[in-house]
């Protein structure tokens, strides 16, 4: 398994958010989550990433996770080439690595014309891409998407599928929140959180 | 790359060049060379220091734009870029290495600064002993960044960390750390366990009078770890994954 989680519970206050959620993800599958806006997605993501301590329950994670947060966590004044130097120390991935794959990310998601662009002037779709970007740059096993098409043109939307299956056959556990699933077609397994607990 | 995303920013460039002149033309403008003979609180009882209003005023002015302008970039390097620095740390970035690079970031900010405004009053009124008087305004960098760094840990809301400072360096560095105010100030003790009397202290010592200032310079370190060490442990806090 490259997640395992038990009876992960979190409250804020008297407002049980998550109230016992155990779920797997296995290698190369693709699940998605479903909830209304306000269920407690986020939540669970920021628990399963690390960013959020759960009052109760077991999270065991195996090997390298990628996370897309749903709002593009960057730095307005850095570049796109800056970012990718900055977070590839963060993974603690090699000079050749990162040229490798910031190329091949560039290419594929179709902007690397904005390579030494500033943040601050680069569209929200486009902020989008590199925020997916920094989650593969290190080939994950684990990738976790949090609403991660917001902003994406019909193309962006058809090259992140592809990208999503391309990855999937490489073995990565695909995580996908959101509050809208237009494709289940393409999930393995669909859970739906509702009142705390998953169904 | 703290650094780079530092000076990238209009406003920055903006308040390091306007801040200081403003404020050193002010005084040039509204002060007089009338003499004024004053006592010091860290020196002895039986020292008068004799200086022109002009000439304290420049250095008063000095310390006072070198704390606010720390403050504020010390705030700008916490706070600005939370949730991108948390992100990094869930990427694999150690809290400490993010906090090294902080620092780093703000001790070269300080050092810069304190040069700047040093020579910058010194073009307008020549200061005795220029680099001890740079020391002084490095001491107040030190205590107000510090200050700045434990605001922006604390407080997550921009305007709220932005008013925080203002506040804090308005009261002390702005009005009761002016030795013609402080001279002639009801309880005194208050004054003295604010975070810019030492530093302001060291500044004016060093630019005008040959006396030792090393009391001074030691409490505004000790002033200044208490905030970083402060502010450190509530950003590992705040910033370390779970």
């Amino acid at each position: 398994m490259i997640l395992n989680t038990e009876h992960i519970a979190k409250s804020f206050g008297r407002n049980k958010v998550l109230k016992n959620i155990s779920f797997q993800l296995k290698a190369g599958s693709i699940t998605g989550i479903v909830g209304e806006n306000g269920s407690g997605k986020s939540v669970l993501m920021d628990i399963i990433v690390g960013a959020r301590s759960a009052d109760r329950g077991i999270i065991n994670r195996n090997g390298k996770i990628g996370y897309c947060p749903q709002r593009a966590l960057l730095f307005p004044h850095l570049t796109v080439q800056e970012h990718f130097i900055y977070f590839a120390i963060a993974y603690g991935i090699g000079r050749d690595q990162l040229k490798r794959r910031s190329e091949e990310l560039l290419l594929h998601f179709n902007y690397r014309k904005y390579k030494q662009e500033k943040i601050i002037n680069l569209s929200g779709g486009t902020q989008q891409k590199l925020n997916l970007s920094i989650a593969l740059l290190h080939e994950p096993d684990l990738l976790i998407l949090d609403e991660p098409y917001n902003g994406f043109d019909w193309d962006t939307y058809q090259m992140f599928w592809n990208y999503t299956n391309h990855l999937k056959k490489q073995g990565c556990a695909i995580l996908i929140v959101t509050h809208l699933l237009s494709e289940k077609e393409r999930l393995d397994r669909i859970y739906k959180l509702e009142n705390g607990i998953l169904i | 790359m703290i650094l780079r995303m530092l000076i990238r920013q209009k406003i920055v460039i903006i308040l390091l060049l306007i801040i200081p002149v403003f404020f050193l033309t002010i005084v040039e403008f509204t002060t007089s060379e009338r003499m004024l003979p004053f006592q010091l609180a860290s020196l002895d009882e039986d020292v008068f220091i004799n200086i022109s209003e002009k000439g304290i005023s420049f250095i008063f002015f000095a310390v006072a734009s070198s704390g606010f302008l720390v403050s504020f970039l010390a705030l700008n390097l916490i706070q600005k870029n939370n949730a991108v620095n948390r992100r990094l740390i869930i990427c694999g970035y150690h809290p400490i290495e993010l906090m090294i690079s902080i620092l780093l970031a703000l001790i070269l900010v300080i050092v810069l600064i304190a040069i700047y405004i040093g020579l910058l009053t010194n073009a307008f009124y020549t200061i005795d002993h220029l680099s001890r008087f740079i020391l002084g305004l490095v001491l107040i960098g030190f205590v107000y960044g510090s200050y700045g760094l434990l605001v922006g840990s604390l407080i997550k809301m921009e305007l709220e960390g932005v008013l925080m400072i203002v506040l804090l360096v308005n009261i002390d560095v702005g009005w009761l750390q002016n030795p013609l105010f402080y001279a002639e100030a009801q309880n005194q003790i208050i004054i003295k366990f604010l975070p810019a009397y030492f530093p302001s202290q060291t500044a004016i010592i060093t630019a005008v009078t040959d006396y030792s200032a090393s009391t001074s310079i030691l409490n505004s370190l000790l002033y200044g770890f208490v905030f970083l060490s402060f502010s450190m442990l509530i950003f590992f806090y705040k910033m370390r994954t779970k």
